[in-house]
């Protein structure tokens, strides 16, 4: 599975968001540090869930952290979120 | 010195830090150069730490913060987030609100000036 596709489960499984994106972004980031061939390096997600509600940004942030899990996270050499109730 | 005290002695010794990738005037990576560049352009002090010169640095402040990401930006010993928290709540004013609360002394034009153009 891509790694695109493993932070889509995760988040999916974990909040049930009305809306979901994960892109893979490494391209633009072509050339710069964690840039590797075939991409997979460099996400932006947005996801609009209820789960987030009464949350601050930063439980909102750390919430979407525990979900991808460390194995994961260290993956992912840039990860950009949008993080809306 | 471990790591740990380290951090501890900056965060606490400093009013504004920002663990970054690179240095204020030179940031080595995305993220760092956004919110390096916000606190420039805003005129507010602030203490650099270049995690890229530091291994134990490096891990250590994501283990102090449990937050797996560089960069951190640190108001009187708080940790406030990464870039894109500090982004959303320039564009916001929230981050005008905190140093206006924590008593940082900022350039409020040149906040204003940040949300006209990417409001």
């Amino acid at each position: 599975m891509l790694v695109e596709e493993e932070i889509h489960a995760a988040l999916e499984t974990a909040f049930t968001p009305r809306e979901l994106t994960v892109r893979d972004v490494s391209e633009s980031h072509r050339g710069h540090a964690g840039y590797q061939d075939g991409g997979q390096s460099h996400f932006d997600v947005v996801i609009v869930a209820e789960a987030f509600e009464n949350m601050s940004r930063l439980a909102r942030h750390r919430a979407v952290h525990e979900a991808l899990g460390p194995a994961l996270i260290s993956r992912i050499h840039a990860l950009a979120l949008d993080i809306k109730a | 010195m471990s790591a740990e005290t380290d951090i501890k002695e900056t965060v606490g010794g400093n009013d504004v830090v920002l663990f970054m990738k690179g240095t204020k005037s030179m940031p080595q990576c995305g993220f760092s150069s956004r919110v390096a560049g916000v606190l420039n352009f805003m005129g507010v002090e602030y203490q650099d730490v270049n995690v890229l010169a530091d291994d134990g640095i490096r891990q250590g402040i994501k283990d102090f913060s449990d937050w797996p990401t560089i960069p951190q930006l640190y108001v009187k010993g708080e940790f406030v987030g990464g870039c894109d928290i500090v982004t959303e709540m320039t564009l916001s004013g929230e981050l005008d609100q905190l140093f206006e609360d924590k008593g940082v002394t900022f350039d409020k034009d040149a906040a204003d000036k940040i949300r006209e153009h990417n409001g």
